[in-house]
């Protein structure tokens, strides 16, 4: 361990440590565009400068290794003038269209300058004028009259993705980013450039002039679109009355875990992510009592009209021609309810899942398993088996399926056919499909966005997802369809009466299957 | 006692044939040291000697070498800069065209020193025909066996190759050439480490100019004192100064490290044309403060120039006489500096260019009162906070012009407001 003193105080670092990460450690924020913890550092931006007693010069602490006793000034007076004087050089040529830029109340520039500047500009001379709208990828716009050549961007494409499609161009006040003959930037990982960039130099088209920054509150959540299970953060309006419909997640950017994706996440999840949240929400309940008859229908009416035709079942001894099509979307809570009610509760025997088809894994983080919980799935006891057309259409009578993913394979006329034999079909899905078309009931359930629960990923990690888009319509999350459903049919009025919700179902899964006993 | 060591021969005809630098005694220097003396002699005698880098920032060149690890796994390199981009210089390239295998024994010495098997010359693109000359001395001096493999039977290896940039004063900054050696954008960059430890190819790394190592032969063949006794203590041997502008004489002129800058220009150079009085003098290169015309009783070594508030540099010397507006001055500065920053550093890329922006408007008849101590400012501000040293090249000249000659400046600014 080394000690340094940072503003007078003392700090003890692992020897190697550089000054701003020793500051980091200490709470003391550095002000810095060109550095970033996954990048080697680069030193340009000549924010981060700070006093070390005996040294001539002001130094970097991005690169500056700490060194026994080393008395280290972040905030003195030629500290404070260094950095007032960089912000001064970069908003001379900065263009003052904060109004307009999506970067805006989330801008380092901005911050710094509220820190470190805040003095009025002495620049009599004519800005430089620099494209304003480069298409660098297929959601990527560069702006370089905004971008303040951290070269962050550069640097992530040659040190994490290893594609290198932009560089830098001309030099001097010239410079600029660009691509190499304007080959865009795509390469599943382009998204992370507009987390990066610390100015609005490059944004995001599904972004562009959407809302404003300081309308959003963030929330934690995990992506779904893989098994990796990415820790994102989602970027929301919180009921903004002007917001019609779900359209109310705006972005999702990847929130640091070391241990699954670090400070990024892939195109995939982020833009899969929001289309999850917008395209095609089932958002009301509806009966398709016969062709051509479609009606609305309330939660309450049914569930009893849905809990009757299981009563039944049950009366006759017949729950076993249940079946259930489950996907490994659901839920760590979702899946152990299915499990309690269907499996132990009523017997039901003819389980199988229908997924999106795997993709490819790319090598880095996006996996083959499109869906987050095949491995909770798995160690709930279910078998994650595809469905059985043939089987299902000789032995159901009643068919509750999870999601929508039946539809949309190549098999389409098949699971029609099928679908045909069974007279009661039950559809929980939070996106619409010609499935829909096809069920006698369709419940609309949650987005990801819209409920709690946990999710297993491929390495086992179980990792928490937080309710935090408002549901629109009829919308309810699975966890409460299932108990209501329980409790219609009175399945065992003490054990699912108690439960409330995913955390006390978590807290009953966790005590019934011990892989899921530490909390995450 | 005779001053020109290094430029001695230019006279003579095709001294830059092998046969008629062998005849002059040439590659003696490398049989002395390659058959009697150990890696370790050569590198004590320039120590001893102390040589200073010709290039610019003056560095002892013996230590210089004695910074790369002598056990390594990699392999080292030695990195010849001929790139001579610092404006007013124009020594290097008279070197390299009168004499080359003067350079090639310097390396041959400075590769054998420090245990180097691979060195590149860089040279600055415009010298087409000088790096022509140069690989044609080095196919004889390989012909001859004084490179490649083997060298003189004593088992030492070199390869030396000849490779030309394309015209940026950057890739004359040390990091910056060896970016552009390998094939990149010539950015400096960010130093620790230095190229002694991570240069060439993340290898251990020796950039000396081709001045320093061309006085090489003569240390090895002279011995330190010798070459002390030339120059001054501090720093030895000789430097060849070139002048230029307002002389009647411009040109290069070798002298004893130490002589004085008045004698230089008055005495060497011929002094100024009649009926003109000095001005102002830039002593070491455009980078370099410049000097008022009562402040050129300087001793021309690194320490002594230093001192006085500006640096020897590549000892290039540019004279500026009364018939110079100071403007026309800070023009050519401004505008140099904000064409070469390679914009990769806040301070350097965007202030080069506000300061150009400043005294070309300045320029234009359009200045402000206030426009010289914004330049001061920021000049200032540029200072020491930059990458590399482009940054204080480019905001000391400013800063001295823009000091020095600021009643000048402001009368200039009364006649145009």
């Amino acid at each position: 361990m080394v000690k340094i003193f940072l503003d007078g105080g003392p700090v003890e670092v692992v020897e190697g440590t550089t000054v701003f990460k020793a500051a980091q450690r200490a709470g003391i924020a550095i002000p810095h565009f060109c550095y970033h913890p996954a990048f080697v550092p680069e030193g340009s931006c000549r924010l981060c400068l700070v006093e070390i007693e005996g040294s001539p010069k002001l130094e970097l602490s991005c690169s500056m290794v700490v060194r026994e006793g080393m008395k280290v000034s972040t905030q003195s007076p030629a500290v404070r003038e260094a950095r007032r004087a960089v912000l001064e050089f970069i908003l001379a040529e900065h263009p003052l269209d904060c109004p307009i830029c999506d970067k805006a109340g989330e801008c380092k520039l901005q911050d710094y300058y509220q820190d470190y500047g805040l003095t009025e500009s002495v620049f009599r001379e004519f800005k430089e004028k620099r494209e304003k709208k480069v298409r660098i990828g297929d959601q990527l716009i560069l702006d370089r009259e905004r971008c303040v050549l951290c070269t962050r961007c550069v640097r992530f494409l040659a040190e994490i993705t290893k594609t290198h499609e932009l560089g830098l161009f001309e030099r001097g006040i010239h410079s600029e980013i660009g691509g190499y003959e304007n080959e865009p930037v795509r390469n599943g990982y382009s998204g992370n450039l507009v987390d990066l960039c610390p100015v609005g130099a490059i944004t995001d088209t599904e972004f562009r002039f959407k809302t404003r920054s300081w309308f959003l509150t963030k929330g934690e959540s995990i992506c779904p679109l893989c098994s990796r299970g990415c820790n994102i953060f989602i970027d929301y309006h919180p009921g903004f009355p002007r917001v019609a419909g779900s359209a109310k997640v705006y972005r999702i950017r990847p929130r640091t875990n070391e241990a699954v994706n670090g400070p990024w996440i892939c195109d995939h999840g982020r833009y899969g992510y929001v289309d999850l949240q917008r395209k095609n929400r089932c958002e009301k309940l509806i009966w398709n009592k016969g062709p051509g008859s479609t009606t609305e229908l309330s939660w309450d009416k049914a569930l009893i009209v849905i809990g009757e035709k299981i009563k039944a079942l049950r009366e006759n001894g017949k729950t076993g021609r249940i079946s259930l099509i489950l996907t490994t979307w659901l839920t760590n809570e979702e899946l152990f309810l299915i499990k309690k009610i269907f499996k132990d509760g009523l017997g039901v025997r003819n389980v199988s899942f229908a997924d999106p088809a795997p993709g490819t894994e790319d090598g880095f983080l996006l996996r083959a398993d499109r869906t987050p919980n095949r491995r909770g799935a798995r160690e709930m006891g279910f078998e994650v088996k595809p469905v059985d057309l043939d089987v299902l259409a000789r032995d159901s009578d009643i068919l509750f399926i999870f999601g929508s993913s039946l539809a949309g394979g190549s098999n389409d006329g098949a699971w029609k056919a099928a679908l045909e034999k069974v007279s009661v079909k039950i559809l929980v899905t939070a996106h619409l499909n010609e499935l829909a078309s096809a069920a006698d009931f369709v419940l609309p359930a949650s987005s990801v966005a819209e409920k709690s629960g946990t999710l297993t990923n491929a390495d086992g990690r179980i990792q928490r997802i937080a309710a935090i888009a408002r549901a629109c319509g009829d919308i309810r999350p699975e966890v409460q369809i299932l108990l209501d459903l329980a409790r219609e049919i009175h399945l065992d009025d003490a054990y699912f009466g108690a439960l409330t919700g995913p955390e006390e179902v978590h807290r009953e899964l966790a005590k019934d299957i011990p892989f899921f006993g530490a909390r995450p | 006692m005779e001053t020109k060591v290094l430029t001695k021969g230019f006279e003579l005809d095709h001294l830059f044939r092998i046969g008629v630098y062998l005849d002059q005694g040439g590659y003696r220097a490398v049989k002395k040291a390659l058959t009697e003396w150990k890696p370790e002699q050569v590198l004590d005698e320039v120590k001893k000697a102390n040589l200073r880098g010709r290039g610019g920032a003056g560095f002892p060149a013996g230590l210089k070498w004695s910074f790369v690890p002598q056990k390594t796994d990699k392999a080292k390199y030695l990195c010849v800069n001929a790139d001579e981009g610092e404006p007013g210089t124009f020594k290097d390239r008279y070197i390299m065209a009168h004499d080359p295998h003067l350079l090639i024994e310097g390396i041959i010495l400075a590769a054998y020193a420090v245990g180097i098997h691979t060195a590149y010359i860089y040279i600055r693109g415009e010298y087409e025909l000088i790096a022509r000359r140069l690989e044609g001395a080095i196919g004889d001096a390989y012909a001859k066996g004084y490179l490649g493999k083997n060298i003189l039977g004593v088992g030492f290896d070199l390869d030396l190759y000849v490779h030309r940039g394309a015209g940026a004063y950057i890739c004359g900054e040390e990091t910056g050439l060896l970016e552009s050696l390998e094939g990149k954008r010539g950015n400096p960059r960010l130093k620790p480490p230095f190229p002694a430890s991570v240069g060439l190819f993340q290898s251990p790394t020796v950039i000396n100019n081709v001045e320093t190592l061309a006085n090489v032969p003569f240390i090895v063949l002279n011995g330190a004192a010798w070459f002390l006794e030339r120059g001054s203590p501090k720093d030895g041997g000789t430097r060849i100064f070139g002048v230029s502008g307002a002389v009647n004489k411009p040109g290069i002129y070798e002298l004893p490290v130490g002589t004085s800058l008045r004698e230089i220009i008055f005495d060497h150079a011929g002094g100024l044309k009649p009926g003109r009085t000095l001005k102002a003098v830039i002593p070491g290169g455009m980078s370099s403060p410049v000097f008022k015309a009562d402040e050129v009783d300087v001793k021309m070594d690194c320490d002594c120039v230093a001192a006085a508030g500006s640096m020897l540099g590549s000892g290039a010397i540019i004279v500026i006489d009364d018939r110079t507006p100071i403007l026309d001055v800070l023009s050519k500065v401004a505008k140099f500096y904000a064409h070469e920053s390679c914009g990769q550093c806040t301070p350097c890329r965007l202030g080069t260019s506000w300061i150009h922006k400043i005294v070309k408007r300045m320029a234009a008849g359009k200045g402000r009162a206030d426009d010289v101590d914004g330049l001061i400012r920021l000049s200032a501000n540029i200072k020491g906070r930059t990458l590399c040293p482009l940054g204080d090249a480019a905001a000391l000249p400013v800063l001295a012009i823009a000091k020095k000659f600021k009643a000048e400046l402001q009368t200039a600014l009364k006649g145009s407001a």
